[in-house]
């Protein structure tokens, strides 16, 4: 077709995308979908394959179009304009039952053309426990509402009646009432963007631009697959839940023009709520592969033809029903995400023209915290503990990670100021800040993760309660590159205040160790944040690259004064030896030299 | 597969060889595991980064995988003891 | 001050990033305009250039000029210009211990991505962070902590304050200090008590309290600011002064006002010690110029677009008010002042044209040729074709009419390699080509600004376009139909518009109070906050020579409903003080206008209200100068037709014959009819076809849309 009026289309199926979006934040006004950025909007051809993925948790750009395919299958025949279905069963489509899909067919002059569709974390679905993540969920059944796809508008009339069927089983039905109304004005604004669109270019110049633009993409991938290196890459994480450990296993395969991602090997389904259906392994594998690999290239299905994935059956990366996957979006699906990431950094390594853009693991392990419980002005609130998105970048080969830098799946999240936290909860912090160490140790160093510490003020019950659903504190996940080490695990810590009625810590700018109390560490459940007592978080750095040693002794010496690693590390690790916050060049080269001859005096008594 | 290729950053290809990017060191194949050819050592992980890698727990390591000759760390893994080696290699093209 | 029955002037200049406009209105009714470069970084030098070349058809020097001047009203790029450079003087902050990364951390991931395009945020790996103006080595804990009612936790430490200072300043050798504390915007006495030490034990070094500048929560976005002001202080005190003393031996003797970026002035004085007010202020003045057009025009509802060389910028004027930034950011820095929102794109004339080798595809921008080396057909080296190169080979610039003949443009090289980049490798002719961009440049400043009114909730077709800026007459009546706004107006002070908007501005200060009520509050507790309020700003007001009778006060209100983010300023519409009618209209406008912005069916009602802020904008009217208006006369423009060319004409699909007109022999009431080309001196209006163009008493030309 014309390129000029391709290049028109192109340009307008994007901005109907960040439309949509728009419409989505100011509809839900809700502090995880406006900051948390925890949504998606994407645009579909009338089969349901993607046409158009926009910037948002990218592993939900497979799974809605997986979700648009079961809707056709299920409603083949009965399908008008101005419906919209809600899916949210993980076992059909979804990632987990909180993450609800809203999919809407476009048509023009009467015919079926495309579909919209998009998600929020809805406030509630009615789980064992508030807020959507359950660690105590046993099984699928007891996460909350789920369904494989209703028809919640139908002919643009809301449906009354299932919509006080679903808001009857879920916490707080007015704000999931807002949620809901958010995603349709959502798909309603794509709707009718998409029929502008095509009233004034027709729709099968439209259809003839899309088939374009998808074919393009599979060009381009499949052109840059070529340009790399064939071989086969190897990752692995490690997922602990109650003292459990689950292995994610990954194999990827390029030989010219294709890529394998093969799982075979992990551990089957777990117990707990960490596990994912294939198609949220599927989303999980594709959320690094586009940002890393197809940055310049339109993400939709052609990005998808060149990729296959193996995921065993009954195992933690394809659980059967009734396993538990609440805890997916955090669990196995984000596992899936570092394999990934973690074996397509080290291709691109591989590669010399590709080099600077491979990543060690960022951010590997977010601890979905819920606070909940009634405010200082009285009020029963949830919240999720916004510090998760803040995320570490991975080291890269040209330079170190961003220190609290985010996360690869979903490139534009915030945090919330502590000030935020504190006006709508009980709430007081000790510290937030960097934490040092916790960048993984690497020629380039990965971006550091963070600390805090929250005890309750003036809470009116004295407290508050949270649900944590937190792995990865006895297993790195941020895994280094060529020789970086991995960033620091998480910890979660409840420091109980001692018996003797001391008063709780005012301030306790020495860290955890400087907090009062006993420490026990916490990683899943519910738990209370009462009286004088306080709750420690520290979130993972990113993955290193290379070999520390190898490390700029000056910026060795710039991060020590910045509190971004310890002097200890810098002598035990980095082989740098200070002298009045200055390097010591001498006994620098000295101590690295010793710690070579280590390195093979060790094997050498092996 | 061309000397243009890597393994990693840390481990470089020449004539269908895997070396050591920093010193030339012959470690196999690159069609082949090239850490069989390398110095492996485990280090308990609460010994491996200072205090912020302690976790308590046991049973968990930092395997570096040094260069026989120049000592250069080239890789590393996470592992629980009784896990394999996670290998790397490259496919001859043709 | 001018001696009595001499005219007397109103000058007011605005530095931008390339030139220094000014715009001059004599009590005689004349308006003088002058323009001359920028010279950054010593800016007072382009303002006293900028001032001559108007001063010199009028037949004055400057100081005969200066002389008789009565208000000088001033806007500046200088603030930005540090920033952007890096060139302020090196600053030192202290901060709540526990909490000394804040400024570094930004708010997690924000601070890597904001400030970039989409493009460069879909790839991750090649993102950083802006180091922070205040490095980390510079940012001392203090131990100190007010909690959420603002009480306080810990007492401030006042001897790790003297320790801290005596630190940044002899060691780290910082010569300014910003100081910010965890809720300090509830309860500033820690931070008072740090400007007394400082001024103790530093009184050398330049101190900004997160508190004065930035009296908001967000304590990262509160701590931004005061590490911004700190920064760009010294230099906004210094920049001042010495212009002010330039003036004063030029003869000047009356007072200087300074443009702020939430569109009011402030006295040098004042504005000198809020150097973050001054981010922005130019584009700020070009809405409020266009404010004063759209209200003098009868259009309380106006997009006002400009498009230079290098950016497009959009503001967005509705129902005569304007619009706020929400998180306004200086290069990737936010921070927290009222601005007036300008959406700024990297999109202009000097937008490179680019085929994709690998699709085929078309491109415009995001690179730009700026000024340096320009479009090809600036004949200054450029090789890379550009938008402007593609004005010139549809014929909507003449080669020999560019800046009124002063430069003469190389159509041939702009030809030859626009074919050999572009239209060989799109397989069509240069013409086919050339026209293709065109449309796909106006189809994205569409889709751009469709997408600024969306994210207001507004709909393009309810208004007035404004045209400003050397590039953008030439596409705003193509993308004014596509966006069926109601009518496009280039307006004749469209090239000082900036400097325009200076004299459209009235003294104005901004005030508020935090502070979190349920909206059932009763109007005596309301009142309560904005009487002080009030009482402050009418004696500030007082002090800067206002009379009462020219004072204005505006309540407004910050609302939101509970649990949600998305906050509203709501205007109380009714008088003041408040009584409880008043307040329930209060909360009927909020809840009118949250779902005009946010749509239908966002409105949460059953979560409760709550009021969260509460803003006084007190205002001191300026004389307002008239704009000289002329009888509009025959419609026949036939004596301004300097002949025929072959323009694009979108109706054929190609190139045919259009009339040429030179703007400076039009007069007010003139029709013209598309399509048509209208030269002025310093740029050029395409009238595409199935258009007719206007030229009012004000000689604004108006474009209005043959009904279809």
């Amino acid at each position: 077709m014309d390129p000029m009026t391709f290049s028109i289309i192109r340009h307008r199926l994007f901005r109907i995308v960040d439309e949509a979006v728009i419409t989505l934040k100011h509809v839900s006004g809700s502090a995880i979908t406006n900051e948390g950025h925890d949504l998606m909007v994407s645009l579909y051809r009338a089969d349901g394959t993607l046409l158009m993925g926009g910037v948002g948790f990218l592993h939900h750009l497979t799974s809605a179009a997986e979700a648009c395919k079961s809707i056709i299958r299920r409603f083949e025949g009965d399908i008008h304009e101005g419906d919209i279905f809600l899916l949210n069963d993980p076992y059909t489509a979804a990632l987990h039952t909180s993450d609800i899909y809203l999919v809407s067919p476009i048509h023009h002059e009467g015919r079926l053309v495309a579909w919209s569709a998009c998600f929020v974390h809805v406030y509630d679905i009615g789980a064992v426990n508030p807020g959507g993540f359950a660690p105590q969920a046993p099984d699928i059944y007891t996460e909350g509402f789920s369904s494989p796809g209703i028809r919640l508008v139908s002919g643009g009339e809301m449906r009354q009646d299932v919509l006080d069927t679903i808001l009857n089983m879920v916490r707080s039905p007015e704000m999931v009432t807002l949620d809901l109304r958010s995603m349709i004005a959502c798909n309603n604004v794509a709707r009718d963007r998409m029929q502008s669109l095509m009233t004034k270019y027709g729709a099968e110049e439209v259809d003839t631009a899309c088939a374009e633009l998808v074919r393009q993409s599979e060009d381009l991938f499949r052109a840059r697959l070529s340009e790399l290196p064939d071989g086969q890459w190897q990752s692995r994480q490690y997922l602990d839940v109650n003292g459990v450990t689950a292995r994610v296993n990954l194999t990827m395969t390029k030989r010219e023009d294709r890529l394998i991602f093969d799982f075979s090997g992990s551990d089957p389904q777990s117990p707990y709520s960490i596990n994912c259906t294939k198609w949220a392994s599927l989303g999980g594998l594709f959320a690094p592969l586009f940002p890393l690999l197809c940055y310049d290239i339109t993400w939709n299905e052609g990005v998808l033809r060149p990729v296959e994935m193996i995921a065993p059956e009954g195992s933690i990366v394809n659980c059967t029903r009734p396993a538990p996957v609440s805890v997916a979006t955090v669990g196995a699906i984000q596992s899936v995400n570092n394999a990934a990431c973690s074996t397509i950094g080290k291709m691109l390594g591989a590669s010399e023209k590709y080099r600077d853009q491979s990543t060690a693991v960022w951010h590997a392990n977010h601890f979905a915290i819920f606070k909940f419980g009634r405010n200082q002005k009285g009020s029963e609130s949830i919240g999720i503990l916004t510090e998760t998105f803040a995320g570490a970048g991975g080291a890269r080969s040209f330079a170190d990670g961003v220190e609290i830098g985010g996360e690869i799946p979903n490139p534009i999240s915030r945090m919330a100021n502590v000030e935020t936290v504190e006006a709508a909860f009980p709430v007081r912090y000790l510290f937030r800040r960097r934490a040092p160490d916790s960048g993984g140790p690497g020629e380039f160093r990965g971006g550091t993760g963070g600390e805090l510490a929250l005890v309750p003020h003036k809470a009116p019950d004295g407290g508050i309660h949270y649900v944590i659903s937190g792995k990865g504190a006895r297993h790195p996940m941020s895994e280094g590159l060529a020789g970086g080490y991995p960033g620091a695990p998480n910890s979660y810590v409840w420091i109980k205040a001692p018996e003797d009625g001391a008063n709780a810590p005012v301030t306790a700018a020495g860290g955890l160790d400087a907090i009062p109390g006993t420490q026990e560490r916490v990683s899943w459940g519910v738990y209370p944040l009462m009286g004088r007592d306080a709750l420690y978080v520290r979130w993972n750095g990113g993955g290193g690259h290379g070999d520390p040693i190898v490390r700029d002794p000056d910026a060795v010496c710039r991060d020590v004064a910045a509190g971004l690693v310890t002097a200890q590390s810098a002598g035990d690790i980095y082989g740098v030896v200070l002298n009045d916050g200055a390097v010591d060049e001498t006994e620098t080269q000295a101590k690295r030299k010793g710690i070579r001859s280590a390195r093979l005096a060790q094997e050498a008594a092996e | 597969m061309s000397d243009q290729d890597r393994i990693s950053a840390s481990v470089a290809v020449m004539e269908g060889q895997a070396v050591c990017a920093a010193c030339g060191q012959d470690l196999g194949l690159a069609t082949e595991p090239w850490k069989e050819h390398a110095q492996r050592r485990e280090i308990p992980l609460a010994q491996a980064g200072g205090p912020a890698f302690d976790t308590g727990h046991e049973g968990v390591v930092l395997r570096h995988f040094y260069c026989p000759s120049c000592a250069a760390l080239l890789d590393t893994e996470t592992a629980m003891a009784e896990d394999p080696t996670l290998n790397d290699i490259l496919a001859s093209r043709g | 001050m001018a001696g009595t029955g001499e005219t007397s002037y109103l000058v007011a200049t605005d530095v931008g990033g390339t030139c220094t406009d000014t715009i001059i209105f004599g009590t005689d009714g004349v308006i003088h305009i002058g323009k001359a470069l920028s010279t950054p970084p010593d800016f007072a030098t382009g303002v006293l250039n900028s001032i001559v070349s108007a001063a010199e058809p009028m037949g004055l020097s400057l100081e005969e000029l200066l002389v008789r001047t009565h208000l000088f009203i001033h806007g500046s790029t200088v603030v930005d210009n540090a920033v952007l450079t890096r060139d302020g003087t090196p600053t030192g902050l202290l901060t709540t211990q526990g909490f000394e990364d804040t400024l570094n951390v930004t708010r997690g991931a924000y601070g890597r991505w904001s400030g970039l395009t989409e493009d460069r945020i879909k790839n991750p790996v090649q993102t950083d962070r802006a180091p922070a103006l205040a490095p980390r080595d510079a940012v001392v804990g203090i131990p100190e902590r007010m909690d959420s009612d603002g009480e306080v936790v810990v007492p401030l430490d006042e001897a790790a304050v003297e320790r801290a200072v005596r630190f940044l300043v002899e060691e780290k050798t910082v010569g300014a200090i910003a100081v910010s504390f965890l809720w300090s915007f509830l309860n500033t006495d820690h931070e008072r008590q740090v400007r007394d030490i400082v001024r103790r034990v530093a009184p050398g070094a330049y101190v900004t309290l997160s508190s004065d500048i930035a009296p908001s929560p967000g304590e990262y976005e509160r701590t931004s600011t005061a590490v911004i002001n700190a920064y760009a202080g010294q230099i906004t005190n210094d920049y001042l002064t010495s212009l002010q003393d330039l003036l004063a031996g030029k003869g000047y003797a009356g007072a200087t006002m300074v443009m702020q970026g939430y569109g009011g002035l402030l006295p040098a004085a004042e504005a000198a010690d809020r150097a973050v007010g001054m981010i922005e202020c130019g584009p700020a003045a070009g809405v409020i110029g266009a404010k004063f057009l759209g209200d003098l025009m009868g259009d309380p509802d106006v997009i006002a677009a400009d498009m230079g060389g290098t950016t497009f910028k959009v503001g967005v004027i509705q129902d005569g008010k304007l619009e706020y930034a929400r998180e306004p950011m200086v290069d990737r820095f936010h921070y927290l002042a009222p601005k007036i929102e300008v959406v700024s794109i990297g999109a202009g004339g000097g937008s490179i044209i680019s085929v994709d080798p690998r699709t085929g595809v078309p491109h415009v921008g995001p690179r730009s040729a700026g000024a340096r080396p320009g479009p090809i057909c600036y004949g200054q080296g450029g090789e890379e074709p550009t938008l402007t190169d593609v004005m010139l080979l549809i014929g909507y610039m003449d080669p020999g009419q560019f800046l009124g003949g002063s430069i003469t443009l190389d159509r041939e090289k702009a030809e030859r390699i626009f074919k050999e980049k572009i239209a060989d490798p799109l397989g069509v002719s240069t013409q086919e080509a050339a026209i293709g961009i065109y449309r796909i440049a106006s189809a994205q400043i569409t889709d751009l600004i469709r997408e600024i009114t969306v994210e207001r909730g507004l709909d393009p077709r309810d208004f007035v376009l404004h045209s400003f800026g050397g590039s953008c007459g030439m596409l705003a009546a193509a993308f004014g139909r596509e966006l069926s706004v109601r009518r496009v107006v280039i307006p004749y002070t469209a090239s000082v518009n900036c400097a325009f908007g200076l004299v459209s501005a009235d003294v104005a200060h901004e005030y508020s109070v935090t502070k979190s009520l349920p909206a059932t509050t009763g109007a005596a507790e309301i009142n309560a906050i904005f009487t002080p309020m009030e009482e402050q700003a009418r004696a500030q007001l007082a002090a800067e020579g206002i009379a009462a009778d020219r004072m204005r006060m505006k309540w407004s209100v910050d609302l939101r409903y509970s649990r949600q983010v998305h906050e509203v300023t709501t205007e109380i519409a009714a008088g003041s003080p408040l009584d409880d009618a008043g307040v329930a209209q209060l909360v009927d406008d909020f809840e009118a206008l949250y779902e005009r912005k946010y749509g239908r069916g966002s409105a949460y009602r059953e979560a409760g209200i709550e009021m969260t802020m509460f803003r006084l904008t007190a205002r001191g009217l300026m004389p307002r100068p008239t704009l000289p208006a002329e009888e509009e006369g025959e419609t026949d423009a036939s004596a301004a037709r300097t002949g025929i060319r072959d323009i694009y004409v979108e109706a054929e699909g190609g190139m045919a014959p259009g009339d040429i007109y030179d703007f400076e022999k039009l007069s007010p009431g003139n029709h013209l009819k598309g399509p048509a080309v209208i030269h002025t001196p310093i740029t050029t209006i395409a009238l595409p076809d199935r258009m007719t163009a206007r030229m009012d008493r004000w000689r604004n030309i108006v474009v209005e849309f043959d009904a279809d």
